[in-house]
């Protein structure tokens, strides 16, 4: 431990392999603030080397507050953090090898983008020459040569964050921590910025925390997602998994939309794939997927995604009832429509893709509802 | 000129640093604690202690006495009354001179708006006597105007001249404060007012008039101080109108008797500090100008001749008023007796900058050089901490910081003779030599520069504190993360970005050093001759042709600098590759 500590200074910051990362039990209770619930109440994770892990939640969540504690910016009121066996509570944020790109970029706006990019190469004292190649490797590769001179005020929105995007990597962290950072920017501008952070991080394989609130963000660009709630973990999971089998109510709620169906379990069997149920929903009978800590008589609820329901005329009816529901609404979006049908379990709402012309549903028109079984997804109800 | 850049004389209070929950949770480093240690030991040598010796002072048997005395004694208690009724009367002219200034500034459309504005401010850059002792010549028992011209015996000194002239002085406070609040009211509301049927004049009374209300109430009050503190112009115009400043001058110049000066001079200290309270408070629930969104739209001038023919005619007449001042002060320098012997001559001029008053010229120039850097950079690295670093106590250190301006200069000026007369010894040790008085080492020069610094620091400290808010922390935490100390953050992000404001600061702070008396006053020494004090003794013994040279040598210094700071400013703000 002593060794490691005292080499931190001599060995450089950069040029060093991923990361592993162990937040465990981190906990911030900001002073003054006793007595009320925690802004981060005990978080634990191991984040691989190389890893890409997204921190997901609504504002509030914590999910901020855990980053700038990993990055040295706040101090845990409790818990650990270790970067590969080592201590990194007692480092300042300055002595952590790590960097992190900001939601405003803070760029320093009276140094040139050369600048800016070479700042932290420049603290480390590496030789002019040195500095030269990585900046002009990093300008390069992030398509910013010709901008080398230019000043930060005079770059658009997108160009800043790449000048951002390279200045912490060309430190070569063990870590990088991203701060929602491309919630400044237009919707087409962040989907494409988004395939290029993840190209990058790729390539260079370094560790990476990423702070969003923009579940699409989180889908695409993660390895692993981390639903924060209130200072808590909900799950942590692949986008995969927190999509279609999400731990609790919460979580499928927040990412991506779900009809919850009220429903109870006749009959629970456990096979090599996880649980499956037996329910009975809008009328008919479903064999399902269900969450590990079901049993039966759990107070459950059904999720079936919007995708996930399947229209079909229902000519002979003229009631809501068994299997029968009656559309109430219709938006046409182009890609899709969407409907909201009324059901004997309540108001279900259904997305049809690619709806050939003519086709669409007037509202009052009669429909049998059902769903694919192997897509639903039976949890625990909210209490 | 570039007197725009001039910030008020005394800046009210920024709003403090706003609330942020997530900042401040990280560790100091080493150096920043050192940093913070180190600020704290310069301002309780500078600040804390000489007011630690005026409390002890004026709490001895002797100040105790006094104390009492000034609140029975009916001499004393006249006194006391004649400090609030100046006060008041300054308080209320100078808020309505600035406001009627601000208001023509602002919402009215005249040739010679920007020349008004000059002429506004140029009471700001000048010594205080200037304008007291062109006042003498122009309306005094044979004034050119009253006597000469008029034909009437005519007694200026007293509460009258004193008003006039503190007035005159001390105007240009209220008139930025109040055109910096009538500008950011949003138009909008002028607007939303005129579509529900007000008229032009109901606007003025029933919204613009109650916006205005703080400001209003923030200027009466630190005009009120600053009239009450003000030193020079009692000495030179009050006549037999004696007010607790001039009083304490002579307790301790006159009769030797410090620890009633002392005593008159906590008196003093009472209500600048409540005021400067009240003015911070004040600062962080003012929230009248412009509550929601940006200002829009465009601001509707006053067209109507029933406003603008008085307004002009009063603002004008007293521009008149002050350019005659200066104009008497110019020509005074250049002749023999002003309106007794007007014959021109270069004699005043030659006896300024030959001799001893090139000398006082000289040193003053020098010691408000070396003082300026030094109140710059110290509040700069006091507005870093105040905003950045510390988050538990940073009201304590602000307020600290902000002790050099809030405290009257009278006030200073007695505490550093009584806390640095004499070497500072705890136990068997020297702690500090003596750094005041004739007996001091550098003759004195020493305690002079730290009281341009402790004065001139506030407004660094400021200007400093106003241009950090607006970078976003961010940036200092991208450079920390990095891998740059704190220390290495502040040298080359924090202090690149507000070296505009620095710089600003810094004028501001020369200007102030230059042209300051009250605090001097009373730790100059024969080796060390300030200007403010040679002028004061020139005007006392009636030489008021060198008087008026002195002062029009201190203009045109002071601009000079100013002149000169502003190209370096503008110089240096393209941004630069520094590989």
């Amino acid at each position: 431990m002593a060794t490691s500590l005292s080499t931190t200074r001599e060995t450089p910051r950069t040029a060093s392999p991923a990361g592993s990362l162990q937040l465990t039990d981190l906990v911030k209770q900001y002073p003054g603030s006793a007595g009320t619930e925690p802004a981060v109440a005990g978080i634990t994770l191991d984040i691989r080397p190389g890893e890409f892990l997204t921190l997901l939640g609504p504002s509030g969540c914590g999910k901020t507050t855990t980053l700038r504690m990993i990055a040295g910016f706040e101090t845990p009121s409790h818990g650990t953090l270790t970067l590969d066996g080592e201590d990194m509570i007692a480092l300042t944020p300055d002595k952590r090898p790590m960097a992190m790109v900001f939601q405003s970029y803070a760029l320093f706006p009276h140094m040139s983008v050369f600048d800016n990019v070479a700042y932290g190469l420049r603290l480390q004292r590496f030789p002019r020459k040195r500095v030269q190649e990585e900046v002009d490797f990093a300008l390069a590769s992030m398509s910013l040569t010709k901008l080398a001179d230019r000043a930060p005020n005079q770059l658009s929105g997108g160009q800043q964050q790449r000048v951002a995007l390279a200045r912490a990597m060309v430190m070569k962290p063990k870590v990088l921590l991203f701060d929602e950072p491309l919630s400044n920017l237009d919707a087409k501008l962040r989907v494409q910025m988004r395939t290029e952070i993840r190209a990058l991080q790729h390539k260079l394989g370094i560790t990476s925390v990423y702070v969003t609130h923009d579940q699409d963000e989180a889908m695409s660009l993660s390895d692993r997602i981390v639903v924060m709630r209130q200072g808590r973990i909900e799950q942590v999971a692949t986008p995969d998994t927190v999509y279609r089998k999400p731990a609790s109510v919460f979580v499928a709620d927040f990412i991506g939309r779900a009809n919850f169906l009220d429903t109870t379990i006749d009959t629970l069997v456990t096979d090599g794939g996880g649980n499956r149920a037996t329910v009975r929903a809008l009328g008919a009978t479903y064999v399902v997927p269900a969450h590990d800590a079901l049993v039966t008589g759990s107070p459950v609820c059904l999720m079936v995604r919007p995708e996930s329901v399947a229209l079909s005329p229902a000519p002979e009816s003229r009631e809501v009832t068994g299997s029968y529901g009656r559309v109430l609404k219709s938006v046409f979006y182009g890609a899709w429509v969407e409907y909201e049908i009324e059901t004997v379990d309540g108001n279900v709402t259904a997305v049809i893709h690619d709806p050939a012309p003519g086709d669409i549903l007037a509202s009052g028109t009669f429909v049998q509802v059902s769903f694919e079984q192997d897509r639903a997804w039976l949890l625990p109800a909210d209490d | 000129m570039s007197l725009d850049t001039l910030p008020p004389a005394t800046l009210p209070a920024v709003a403090p640093p706003r609330k942020e929950s997530r900042r401040g949770g990280a560790k100091l480093d080493t150096v920043t604690k050192l940093v913070i240690a180190g600020v704290v030991l310069i301002l309780m040598i500078l600040i804390g202690y000489p007011l630690v010796r005026i409390l002890t002072q004026a709490f001895t048997v002797e100040g105790l006495g006094t104390l009492q005395d000034i609140f029975s004694s009916s001499a004393n208690r006249t006194v006391l009354v004649n400090t609030v009724i100046l006060g008041v009367l300054v308080g209320i002219v100078g808020t309505a001179v600035g406001f009627a200034f601000a208001y023509a500034q602002a919402r009215l459309d005249f040739r010679g708006k920007r020349l008004l504005h000059l002429i506004a401010l140029l009471p700001i850059v000048s010594p205080p006597f200037a304008v007291a002792t062109a006042v003498i010549t122009l309306f005094g028992r044979s004034g050119l105007i009253t006597n000469k011209l008029l034909g009437q015996d005519y007694n200026i000194y007293g509460l009258t001249g004193l008003t006039l002239v503190l007035s005159l002085s001390f105007f240009p406070v209220a008139y930025m404060n109040l055109l910096g609040m009538l500008r950011s009211l949003d138009p909008a509301t002028d607007e939303a007012a005129l579509s529900l049927g007000a008229n032009r004049w109901k606007i003025f009374r029933s919204v613009t008039i109650p916006m205005l209300i703080p400001g209003f109430a923030s200027c009466f009050l630190l005009l009120f101080v600053e009239a009450i503190a003000d030193l020079a112009n009692p000495l030179v115009i009050g006549g037999d109108f004696t007010v607790l400043s001039s009083r304490a001058y002579i307790a301790i110049t006159g009769e030797y008797d410090v620890a009633s000066g002392a005593a008159y001079s906590l008196v003093l200290l009472v209500p600048g500090l409540l005021v400067f309270l009240i003015q911070r408070y004040w600062a962080e629930r003012r929230s009248v100008v412009s509550v929601t969104g940006k200002p829009s739209g465009n601001i509707t001038l006053l067209r109507s001749p029933l406003g603008r023919v008085p307004l002009l005619a009063a603002v004008f007449a007293i521009a008149t008023l002050i350019i005659a001042i200066y104009v008497t002060v110019f020509v005074g320098a250049f002749t023999a007796i002003l309106g007794v012997n007007n014959t021109f001559t270069l004699a005043n001029y030659r006896y300024v900058l030959s001799g001893i008053g090139s000398d006082a010229m000289f040193t003053t120039t020098i010691l408000a050089l070396i003082a300026t850097p030094i109140a710059g950079a110290l509040g700069m690295i006091l507005a870093w901490l105040v905003v950045r670093k510390i988050r538990r106590g940073r009201g304590a250190l602000d307020f600290l910081g902000m002790l050099g301006l809030a405290v009257p200069g009278t006030v200073l000026g007695i505490g550093y003779a009584v806390a640095f007369n004499r070497p500072l010894i705890i136990g068997n040790i020297q702690l500090l030599p003596a750094l005041a008085g004739g007996g001091a080492i550098f003759g004195g020069a020493l305690a002079i520069v730290m009281v341009y610094v402790i004065r001139s620091m506030p407004s660094g400290q400021r200007s400093g504190i106003a241009s950090l808010q607006q970078i976003d922390p961010a940036i200092d935490e991208a450079s920390t993360s990095l891998g740059a100390s704190g220390f290495r953050t502040f040298w080359s992000i924090t202090l690149p970005l507000i070296r505009p404001a620095l710089l600003s600061g810094l004028t501001y702070a020369f200007a102030r050093a230059m042209t300051t008396l009250s605090p001097i006053i009373f730790i100059t020494t024969p080796q060390t001759k300030i200007m403010t004090s040679q002028i004061l003794s020139e005007v006392d013994a009636g030489r008021f042709g060198n008087a008026f040279a002195y002062c029009t040598i201190l203009i045109a210094i002071v601009l000079g600098v100013i002149g000169l700071m502003n190209l370096i400013i503008r110089d240096r703000s393209a941004p630069t590759r520094t590989s």
